[in-house]
């Protein structure tokens, strides 16, 4: 007892003591869920059997089922799009902002910190102001696109198949662009300065100090960047819930919010837990990927 | 002896802080210019420049005879060795070392033969494939030094190339620099804040103090003939003695004030009563018997290195005489100090220039 004692007050035992904290509270909040999740999709789950754990094994007969269902492909492209659109205009326009304040003109880094409130706002109250924004007689949107001659006649963002889940795209991008920004300036501050210098003086004008020490040395930053947007972007279901609920007809529908459609407003949890778990396999890549790219980082 | 790079007249200002002072330099094609002085002088400043990397407020700056005074850095063809080496972190030495001819747009095969010769005279050719975080810092250094010799630029800047290293290397690197300058026969502009790198490496030495070039020359004319008493202090080690003193009446002698006045007869005139300083360098005074030097004191401590032997004297302003060998004198001890009227360096206690001989 005493030696256990002096080992948790000196020595190791106190790091794992630290350590098994958070990793017992991990594994009952985060790691259970997910086996029962993943469980559930192998089992036949109604409102009956709900409240037990020992259910009816089917294999992967909610799998079958799910891909035999005609919205489940064009609901899968609908993530597919909405995730590489969200994540390529928030990086692009991150970056960008990033670029602008690394210039550091004269209140910079107070505009910078202005820019963080989007990221600050809860998904549910960026929704209701783009659907004001978004709305199709009275936006402000189709006021400025019909006022500057882009459009004849108004788009009505989100009642229309072919523009709802952009309409949900443009608000995400607005939502995610603040943390890409950050990111991306702190990963621009932490490149020397004098290696601008001595490429300057080995000939290379502003494009070329870009793409051959900016970019490269931005390399770990930027992996991380798109592996932690794959990872938001799969969880964004706020944004969906406030400007379409998936609608019209599943057109602007994503695994995510189906997920829950399924599982509590049609009560088929099933189905529900066939996609999350199809969904794990991906931000699972996401995780690797993330990992990988931040242990690769090149400091001097 | 054409002037490579020419400053007439340069004032640079941050704001209302006046960095660089009227600043009129000629630097010698294939020359070793050493820039040093302690730091904040201005000598990094008027090295970035030279290369650009700073503008300067007026005053022209040529270089190979062109006004360089707008021109970008990518467009001066100087090459710079800075001193945390900047080298690209994300290259191979390779790549570092030809970025400059990819920038150019010269073809991979001649690229990389630009690198193996570059490579076989600083000795890097085993490391050519290797990062930069796999290099020590004297490899790291050669690197930084071939990443501008393989430009052959009009001109090489080194801002403190060797205050990363330890003194070991840092002397064995001094020598190699050097040794590169001869070689090579490049023009090379080397700041420094160590007198003894910018004695032993360059040919001409400009000595700079807040913003202000104090003195220039050859590095023995510093020596012999400091024009201030900044510049008298700066240059040796150990630094000079100054001593106050005052011109004796009959013109031909000094009265120095040790605690204990002592008249010292000089084979040079000053002016009677006026108020001096008086350099000796600590090589230049001599041991004697306590009762036969010109000089008498008590020794306050003794350092000997083993080839050479530092005495502090008891004195106020303390006294320090360096020589080579060792002493009998201990701690404590009354010794005579000799020496030579001639070494005797006489400043103008009010304005610290130098009076002439």
């Amino acid at each position: 007892m005493k030696r256990f004692l002096s080992s948790m007050i000196d020595g190791r035992g106190f790091d794992i003591g630290l350590v098994s904290l958070p990793l017992a509270f991990l594994l009952t909040l985060s790691g259970l869920p997910l086996l029962y999740n993943i469980v559930m999709s192998f089992q036949e789950v109604d409102m009956f059997s709900l409240g037990s754990f020992w259910r009816p094994f089917v294999g992967l007969k909610n799998y079958r089922d799910l891909f035999a269902q005609p919205e489940t492909w064009p609901i899968l492209a609908n993530t597919a799009t909405f995730v590489i659109a969200s994540i390529a205009g928030q990086f692009l326009v991150g970056f960008g902002l990033a670029l602008f304040f690394w210039t550091n003109f004269p209140g910079a880094s107070w505009l910078r910190g202005l820019f963080l409130v989007s990221w600050v706002m809860p998904g549910l109250v960026v929704g209701a102001i783009w659907n004001w924004i978004l709305s199709g007689d009275f936006g402000v949107l189709n006021f400025i696109l019909r006022e500057s001659g882009l459009i004849a006649g108004n788009i009505f963002w989100r009642s229309d198949p072919g523009f709802s889940l952009w309409a949900v795209i443009i608000a995400n991008i607005w939502l995610g662009t603040s943390f890409n920004m950050i990111l991306m300036s702190v990963g621009l501050s932490a490149i020397p300065r004098d290696l601008y210098e001595a490429s300057e003086l080995d000939g290379a004008n502003v494009w070329q100090r870009f793409w051959t020490i900016t970019l490269p040395m931005m390399r770990s930053s930027i992996g991380a960047i798109i592996a932690l947007g794959l990872i938001f972007t799969l969880q964004q279901f706020d944004l969906f819930a406030a400007i379409t609920s998936g609608g019209p007809n599943n057109a602007s529908n994503v695994t995510q919010y189906w997920a829950w459609d399924l599982s509590f407003r049609q009560y088929d949890f099933a189905k529900g837990a066939t996609i999350s778990v199809i969904m794990i396999v991906f931000v699972m890549v996401a995780s690797v990927v993330y990992v990988r790219s931040t242990r690769h980082e090149v400091r001097g | 002896m054409t002037a490579q790079i020419e400053l007439t007249n340069v004032n640079k200002y941050y704001g209302a802080y006046h960095a660089l002072k009227d600043i009129e330099l000629s630097i010698r094609k294939g020359s070793f210019t050493a820039l040093v002085g302690p730091s904040g002088c201005g000598k990094s400043t008027l090295l970035r420049s030279l290369a650009g990397l700073e503008s300067i407020s007026s005053g022209t700056l040529r270089i190979a005879g062109e006004v360089m005074n707008a021109v970008p850095p990518r467009k001066r063809d100087v090459a710079m060795v800075f001193q945390s080496y900047a080298l690209y972190p994300h290259m191979t030495v390779e790549e570092n070392l030809t970025y400059s001819l990819r920038i150019r747009g010269v073809a991979k095969t001649e690229r990389k033969k630009a690198a193996n010769e570059v490579a076989a005279v600083t000795g890097l050719t085993h490391l050519l494939g290797r990062y930069p975080r796999e290099l020590s810092g004297g490899q790291r250094q050669r690197v930084a030094m071939s990443r501008a010799i393989i430009r052959h630029p009009k001109a090489f800047l080194f801002d403190e190339p060797l205050s990363n290293l330890d003194a070991a290397l840092r002397v064995h690197m001094r020598k190699e620099i050097r040794a590169l300058h001869d070689r090579l026969g490049a023009t090379s502009v080397y700041v420094t804040h160590d007198q003894v790198e910018a004695m032993t490496m360059a040919d001409h030495v400009v000595i700079m103090r807040d913003g202000v070039i104090e003195q220039q020359g050859s590095p023995l004319e510093l020596y012999d003939q400091p024009g201030n008493k900044f510049v008298a202090g700066f240059i040796g080690s150990p630094a000079m003695n100054f001593l106050p003193a005052v011109g004796g009446q009959d013109g031909r002698s000094i009265i120095l004030d040790l605690g204990v006045k002592q008249a010292i007869v000089l084979d040079r005139e000053v002016q009677p009563g006026q108020a001096l300083i008086v350099g000796l360098r600590p090589e230049h005074i001599e041991l004697a018997a306590a009762d036969e030097g010109v000089l008498s004191a008590q020794v306050a401590l003794v350092e000997s290195t083993g080839a050479t032997c530092f005495l502090t004297m008891a004195t106020t302003p303390e006294l320090s005489v360096v020589f080579n060998g060792r002493s009998e004198a201990r701690a404590g001890d009354r010794v005579g100090l000799n020496f030579a009227p001639g070494s005797i360096h006489l400043f103008d206690a009010n304005t610290e220039r130098r009076l002439p001989d």
